[in-house]
């Protein structure tokens, strides 16, 4: 499982940009590690994360704007396999995914794309398993650069610099130490899109506190995804991260 | 969508004679809400913040006034509509709530709902004629001997001319008109699929004929997209001729029926001499899949139709090359009512020299753009993006020019021929 999730969702889609508050001096405010580390433990800690090796997400995929509705199912195992299909009714199903290889992303609309050079270190990232625990291997920095106002409350901003690829900035409820806020600079051919997420409605499953609903938006779409279950540990077909036809072709290339 | 906006415009440009009632006060202050709805609107949601140049907050200043002292719907319409003009762009309009109700009930008795059914026939204007262009096999109109190149005189006791003309009159020379003129003449054939529509043609010798036909469902499968209403969705495709790829789809959604369809014609069409894409009549839809298309039609990675620039955005339509694409020489057939996705396409596989376009002019309707309800029941069409094609022009207000020009006539659609497709298929075999 992985807190990353966000960020792998939002790439489907959508900006509600809430003012900064004034950043505090750097003196006041705590160090990222402890803002990352603290994250990890109140959503349940070390040992509940790597009591599981895979998990199933499933949940609905909303552009509310547009009425257009679907559904999202979810695959990801150790280390970093994932598979995601959102079927979208009369638009099709967009799917995506990665063996831990080759990253891409398939639908009929636009046609195979193999994800290649700071998309794929984006996707890579966005598809590590337990990515909570392993920030320190993912992200060359981590600092805290400020704080900011979520729903009316105080969270610290903290700014993770991956090796290849422009920052993310997450930012974690004062109180509750929760990450409520994700913001980053989407990689694609379609150029580089701002994305601002929101992280709501914790519960926890299979002993972890798990964001149900993402709120995201990006180029003026909102995209609300909800999810309804959790599986973990169960016997994921072993076709299920294999890398489809259509994207083999493109890597033989 | 275009379809809809193209028939809401020309709904709305009939209900503008219509007799305009004193206003109450709760009425008068509908229509101040509503003006105050679309100035923020534009302000908030136009992709250029600068607004073109207008100062926007100077416009509210001056026309407020003015709009809480309209004493007529119109009036008041009339006022939003200046406040829009000073935009100097399209796809920014006020339509008439009359507008709606035109769509729902073409005649005083209220019965009709358009989209019901039809009598089997596509049209164009020619010259301001309305010419026969495609009748649906096994249609009523098929059955009652309706040929290419009938123009059509009368609908329902109704001649056509006058409402073309007054059509045409109001629109000037926008390219939207043919859009909006055929999409006029379509709907007053669509009725209920129990009642018949009679209808007087010119034939083929000049003679007045006239017809009653009965209706029959809309040609497709039904699809729903979103907040929209029904859909009716087609996909023809198959070889033209031993040596041509063909594949023809009424809009741009079901993007898996025409990924299924054309993968089926490019795999049966390895050794094919040409592909002919024809998006005549297509007024545009998902705006994803003209990517998706173009990818069937190139090897090379990172080219891009062109770009959306929305306010504080841009996303640039991508090409994601298929595995084994055509690579032969792609002629794509456009009209006056091909529009939006269809120009996209056209026009950036122009630009990228991928393809030959024929045909007209495109409807030159290519700005991404919604419609909502105002207080007052009126509509709001509003644009939320800019397009460039690749080639650095914008295709709204220009649309796509073809790389060669060809007209229908009403000689040789009499005579059965498709001078469009010919010129294509010629094109093809010269190369």
């Amino acid at each position: 499982m992985s807190r990353f999730y966000v960020e792998k969702n939002i790439a489907i889609g959508a900006a509600i940009v809430l003012s900064l508050s004034l950043a505090r001096a750097a003196d006041d405010l705590p160090k990222a590690e402890t803002i990352l580390d603290k994250y990890v433990e109140v959503t349940g800690g070390k040992a509940a994360y790597e009591k599981h090796h895979n998990e199933i997400a499933k949940g609905t995929f909303e552009m509310a704007a547009m009425g257009i509705k679907g559904s999202l199912t979810s695959y990801r195992a150790e280390p970093d396999k994932s598979y995601t299909e959102t079927d979208l009714g009369s638009i099709g199903k967009v799917r995506e995914g990665s063996d831990g290889k080759v990253f891409w992303q398939l639908s009929a609309m636009m046609g195979p794309h193999l994800r290649e050079g700071s998309e794929k270190a984006q996707a890579q990232l966005a598809g590590t398993f337990n990515a909570e625990l392993r920030w320190r291997d993912l992200f060359k920095d981590a600092k805290t650069v400020g704080v900011e106002q979520v729903d009316g409350k105080d969270c610290y901003s903290v700014q993770l610099t991956p090796a290849e690829g422009s920052p993310i900035t997450q930012c974690y409820d004062k109180e509750s130490g929760l990450m409520v806020k994700q913001t980053m600079t989407l990689q694609s051919p379609m150029g580089e899109q701002t994305v601002n997420s929101f992280a709501t409605d914790y519960r926890k499953e299979g002993g972890v506190l798990m964001p149900h609903k993402l709120k995201s938006s990006v180029a003026g779409q909102e995209i609300a995804i909800t999810f309804d279950s959790f599986t973990f540990d169960t016997d994921i077909a072993a076709d299920t991260f294999a890398v489809p036809d259509e994207i083999k072709a493109l890597v033989k290339k | 969508m275009r379809l809809s906006s193209g028939a809401i415009l020309a709904a709305a440009l009939c209900g503008w004679s219509l007799a305009q009632p004193a206003l109450t006060p709760a009425e008068r202050q509908l229509n101040v809400d509503s003006f105050e709805q679309v100035w923020k609107t534009v302000r908030d949601k136009h992709w250029d913040p600068k607004l073109n140049g207008v100062d926007w907050q100077a416009v509210h200043d001056e026309l407020r006034p003015r709009i809480e002292a309209a004493a007529s719907m119109q009036e008041a319409r009339d006022i939003m509509s200046e406040m829009l003009k000073r935009l100097k762009q399209t796809h920014f309009g006020i339509v008439p709530g009359e507008a709606y109700k035109e769509l729902k009930q073409k005649d005083d008795n209220g019965k009709s709902n358009p989209s019901d059914g039809d009598p089997g026939l596509d049209v164009r204007l020619v010259d301001g004629h309305a010419l026969v262009t495609f009748v649906t096999p096994g249609s009523p109109a098929a059955a009652k001997g309706v040929k290419l190149g009938w123009e059509i005189l009368r609908i329902d006791g109704k001649e056509l001319a006058p409402g073309l003309a007054k059509v045409r009159a109001a629109l000037g020379s926008a390219m939207l008109a043919e859009l909006i003129e055929t999409r006029s003449v379509i709907e007053r054939m669509e009725g209920p699929i129990d009642e018949t529509v009679e209808i007087e043609f010119l034939d083929g010798n000049d003679r007045k004929v006239t017809l009653t036909l009965g209706r029959t469902g809309p040609r497709g499968t039904e699809t729903v997209f979103g907040s929209l209403p029904p859909l009716h969705f087609w996909v023809d495709a198959h070889k033209l001729q031993p040596d041509i790829g063909y594949i023809h789809f009424n809009m741009f959604f079901e993007p898996e029926a025409v990924e299924a369809a054309m993968k089926k014609t490019v795999a049966e069409c390895r050794d094919c001499k040409g592909f002919i894409i024809d998006l005549r009549g297509n007024p545009g839809g998902v705006g994803g899949m003209a990517m998706g298309l173009a990818g069937w039609f190139t090897r090379q990675s990172g080219l891009v139709l062109g770009t959306m620039y929305l306010r504080g955005a841009s996303i640039k339509f991508a090409v994601f090359p298929r595995p084994n694409p055509f690579d032969g020489p792609l002629a794509i057939l456009v009209d006056g009512c091909s529009a939006s996705t269809s120009e996209i396409f056209a026009g950036g596989m122009q630009d990228l020299k991928r393809a030959h376009v024929f045909g007209t002019r495109t409807a030159a309707a290519a700005l991404p753009s919604m419609f909502t309800k105002l207080p007052n029941g009126d509509g709001f069409q509003y644009a939320i993006a800019n397009y460039i094609s690749e080639g650095g022009k914008p295709l709204e207000g220009i649309g796509v020019t073809p790389d060669r020009e060809v007209k229908l006539t009403r000689h040789q659609l009499l005579e059965g021929q498709d001078p469009v497709l010919d010129a294509a298929v010629s094109w093809i075999h010269g190369q």
